[in-house]
């Protein structure tokens, strides 16, 4: 459970967060109190609702500052003091995350219907929010709405066997290089063989989609059409009787690039993540 | 006239009464219950039946058909071994609108929050606005019912089974998921002792929820040689959909093909995998054309079709020959 630092890279996370001072970013394990409020432990994602709440409160009291609807201001400034509360005390480890009187202090402000005066005071309390959501969304994502590969199994389609995801791939890739060896060798036998044995592995890993998404759209990516065009296109060349090495490494780069390395750069990061977590201290 | 004759006759009048009577309440029951005033009807009503009560609620009533559910798939959408795997401890929110529906009606349905051990029960595909949806007009005096003419079309599992009514659709066949999913016969609805007798029979669908049978004469094999080449080609020859077909799970066919040399010594052999997910599952009625390059010499080729069901890793057999050259 120790906490693992990711440089933190702009392009990759761009969009998630407002860093608030350093460039190392730390992704350290949610607060096992947490767990209460998420699938499975509870029904609901009760966190999530909560942050609904507070958010829709805090914006009520500028939405209706501008109609001068002044009795929703107020409404919308007690609930929030009313929910911010509430959640400060929902996860014990993240008390200090939390300043009730900032809360406080805000909504008294909003209650002087000074659209200026609220304008002001809500930076204390926003702050609070963004400080807590820049340290702590991404290893929240990571935990509760990134399922794990390592708790997948997949059937190996030439032993029948099932094994653990990672050592799938671990078997994927030699099958990869089993084609791609034999091929530099002149082998071309071999690896036309070899190529066979890839494609039903990789074809396998179709039917992991579904244990993680229920649209059957996400197929037409990394296993999709670009593959089918790539394995069609190096057996074409196996088949010729004199193969044509560009076109053959051609398709390789194609599968491998838009195969592998681009599910790889939408599915591992979490992986690595969990990985560190799973890990024994 | 003597006394007893008197009383013999009170009891025959009265019996006669009786039957009338009943007569009288089969026919209303059954033929115009439009007839009997709404405030009769509170007076039979349980309102626990519309509180969205376990399956078990409507066992009392509803026997064979809770009988038959319980042995279905659907009743064990939520505490399957497989899916709680798959869904790793049911913590994937994707996974839960379809496994434990709130309520069923012709699309994507919304989770629910209680009973979830209960799967897809009673109650997520027949009660709709505080009534007991289903496919006929008649009185049920416990509950109110609607006709609605959703259950006995395709659309009504499509909300599910989407790919699989998808393909359905493609293929044009009259036939619906309930004519060979749920076959009628002919019973009551209800079994509660002597009050069942009160309504006429009528065609009741099977609640198994049957997965059907995949036979040879479902998938036909046809095969061929060349000099340096065996073909075969597969065709869904009768069912209306994708063979296997499924929306999440993951059903397969294998194929597997051993080559013999004159010798009878296996020189070769092949494999191929028929799934939904791995988009080769085989559509209806279309051949399904393989071919496989003979290396060595080859006089005979075995073909063997097993079948491996979403929820088992275990295989059946389908069919297995002999195809000599
Ligand atoms: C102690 C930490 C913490 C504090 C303080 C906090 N949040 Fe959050 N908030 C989170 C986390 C963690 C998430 C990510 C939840 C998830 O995606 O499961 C989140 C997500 C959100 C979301 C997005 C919800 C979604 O559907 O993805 C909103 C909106 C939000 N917070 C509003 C607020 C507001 C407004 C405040 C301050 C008044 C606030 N939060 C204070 C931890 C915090
Ligand atoms: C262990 C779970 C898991 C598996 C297995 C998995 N994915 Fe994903 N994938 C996710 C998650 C989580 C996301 C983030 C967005 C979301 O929740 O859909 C995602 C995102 C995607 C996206 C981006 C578009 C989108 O839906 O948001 C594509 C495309 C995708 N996956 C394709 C695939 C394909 C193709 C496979 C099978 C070869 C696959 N995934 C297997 C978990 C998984
Ligand atoms: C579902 C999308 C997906 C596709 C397609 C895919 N991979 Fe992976 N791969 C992953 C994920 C996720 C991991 C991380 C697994 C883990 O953390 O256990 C991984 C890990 C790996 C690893 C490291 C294994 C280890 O021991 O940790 C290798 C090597 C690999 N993949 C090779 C390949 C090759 C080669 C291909 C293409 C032929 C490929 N992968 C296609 C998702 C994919
Ligand atoms: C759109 C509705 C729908 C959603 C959403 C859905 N399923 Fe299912 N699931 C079905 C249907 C219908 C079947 C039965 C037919 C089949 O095998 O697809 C099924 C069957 C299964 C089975 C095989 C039966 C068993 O108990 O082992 C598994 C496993 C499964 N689903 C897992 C999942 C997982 C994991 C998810 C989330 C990624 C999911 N389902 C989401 C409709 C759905
Ligand atoms: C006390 C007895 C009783 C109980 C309990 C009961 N029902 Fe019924 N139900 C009936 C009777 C009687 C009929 C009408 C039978 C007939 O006319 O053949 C009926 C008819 C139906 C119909 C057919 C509706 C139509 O229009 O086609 C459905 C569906 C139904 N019930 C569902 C349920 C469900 C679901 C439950 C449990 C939540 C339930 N019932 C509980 C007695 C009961
Ligand atoms: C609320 C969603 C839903 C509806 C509606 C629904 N099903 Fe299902 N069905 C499922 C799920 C989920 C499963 C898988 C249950 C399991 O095995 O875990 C399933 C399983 C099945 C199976 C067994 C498949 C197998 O692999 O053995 C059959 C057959 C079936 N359904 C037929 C039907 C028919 C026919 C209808 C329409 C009358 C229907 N279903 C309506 C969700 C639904
Ligand atoms: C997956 C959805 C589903 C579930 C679960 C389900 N039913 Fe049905 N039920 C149907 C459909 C569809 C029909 C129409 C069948 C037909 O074509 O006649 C039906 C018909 C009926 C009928 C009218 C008789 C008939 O067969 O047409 C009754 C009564 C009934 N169901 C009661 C129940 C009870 C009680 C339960 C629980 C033990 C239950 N149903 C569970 C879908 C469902
Ligand atoms: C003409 C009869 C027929 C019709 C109509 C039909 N099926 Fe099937 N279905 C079968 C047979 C036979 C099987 C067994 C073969 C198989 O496993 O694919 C089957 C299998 C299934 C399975 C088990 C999955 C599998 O393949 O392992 C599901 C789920 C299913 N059908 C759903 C449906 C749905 C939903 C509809 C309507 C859209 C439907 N069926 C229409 C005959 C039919």
């Amino acid at each position: 459970m120790k906490p693992f630092r990711v440089l933190f890279i702009a392009l990759a996370f761009a969009g998630l967060a407002v860093p608030i001072q350093a460039k190392d970013m730390v992704v350290k394990e949610p607060p096992e109190s947490l767990s209460k409020y998420y699938p499975p432990q509870s029904k609901q994602p009760k966190w999530i609702q909560q942050m609904h709440k507070m958010s829709t409160h805090f914006g009520g009291v500028f939405v209706n500052l501008k109609e001068k609807d002044f009795e929703n201001v107020d409404k919308h400034a007690n609930k929030l003091v009313e929910e911010y509360k509430k959640t400060s005390e929902m996860v014990p480890e993240w008390e200090d995350y939390f300043d009730v009187k900032a809360a406080e202090e805000f909504a008294a402000a909003a209650k002087t219907h000074d659209i200026a005066k609220a304008g002001k005071a809500s930076g204390g309390l926003g702050r609070t929010c963004g400080k807590c959501h820049a340290e702590n969304e991404v290893s929240v994502w990571a935990k509760f709405h990134w399922p794990s590969f390592h708790k997948i199994k997949v059937t190996d389609p030439i032993s029948e066997k099932e094994i653990e995801f990672d050592e799938y791939m671990g078997s994927i890739s030699s099958s990869f290089k089993g084609v791609t060896v034999n091929f530099s060798e002149g082998q071309y036998g071999r690896a036309a063989k070899a190529l066979k044995i890839f494609k039903s592995r990789f074809m396998e890993l179709k039917s992991t989609c579904s244990k993680c998404h229920a649209m059957q759209d996400v197929k037409r990516f990394y296993v999709g059409s670009d593959a089918d065009t790539a394995f069609a296109g190096m057996s074409r060349e196996l088949n010729a009787d004199k193969p044509n090495p560009g076109k053959f490494w051609k398709n390789i780069g194609l599968l491998g690039k838009t195969g592998c390395k681009h599910c790889h750069l939408v599915h591992r990061t979490n992986s690595f993540i969990q990985e560190m977590w799973e890990k024994p201290e | 006239m003597k006394q007893s004759s008197r009383i013999f006759d009170l009891l025959v009048g009265l019996g006669l009464l009786g039957i009338s009577g009943l007569g009288l309440l089969y026919f209303l029951i059954n033929e115009r219950f439009e007839w009997i005033p709404e405030f009769a009807l509170e007076l039979a009503r349980d309102p626990q039946i519309l509180k969205r009560p376990k399956a078990e609620k409507c066992s009392e009533c509803h026997k064979n058909i809770f009988e038959a559910w319980k042995e279905s798939r659907h009743s064990i959408s939520w505490t399957s071994e497989t899916f709680i795997e798959a869904s790793e401890n049911r913590s994937k929110e994707k996974c839960l609108p379809c496994h434990i529906p709130q309520s069923v009606q012709g699309e994507k349905p919304e989770p629910r929050m209680d009973l979830r051990d209960e799967g897809i029960y009673c109650v997520s595909c027949h009660f709709i606005d505080n009534k007991m949806n289903g496919p006929y007009d008649l009185l049920a005096p416990p509950h109110p019912t609607y006709r609605n003419p959703d259950y006995v079309r395709s659309g009504f599992c499509g909300s599910c089974h989407q790919k699989t009514f998808k393909e359905w659709k493609a293929t044009k066949v009259e036939d619906t998921c309930q004519d060979c999913h749920m076959p009628r016969k002919k019973g009551r609805l209800t079994q509660k002792k002597g009050l069942n007798l009160l309504h006429k029979k009528r065609w009741v669908g099977d609640h198994r929820f049957l997965h059907g049978k995949i036979t040879e004469k479902d998938v036909i094999l046809e095969t061929g040689w060349e000099e340096k080449f065996f073909s075969l080609s597969l065709k869904n020859n009768t069912i209306p959909h994708f063979v296997p077909t499924a929306d999440n799970g993951d059903p397969r066919l294998y194929l597997y093909i051993q080559f013999f040399n004159d010798e009878e010594e296996e020189v070769d052999s092949a494999k191929e995998i028929i799934a939904p997910q791995q988009e080769t599952a085989l559509p209806y009625n279309k051949k399904i054309n393989f071919r496989y390059r003979l290396f060595d010499p080859v006089s005979k080729a075995v073909v063997e079709l097993k079948y491996q069901p979403a929820w088992s890793k275990d295989k059946q057999p389908v069919f297995s020959k002999a195809v000599t050259r």
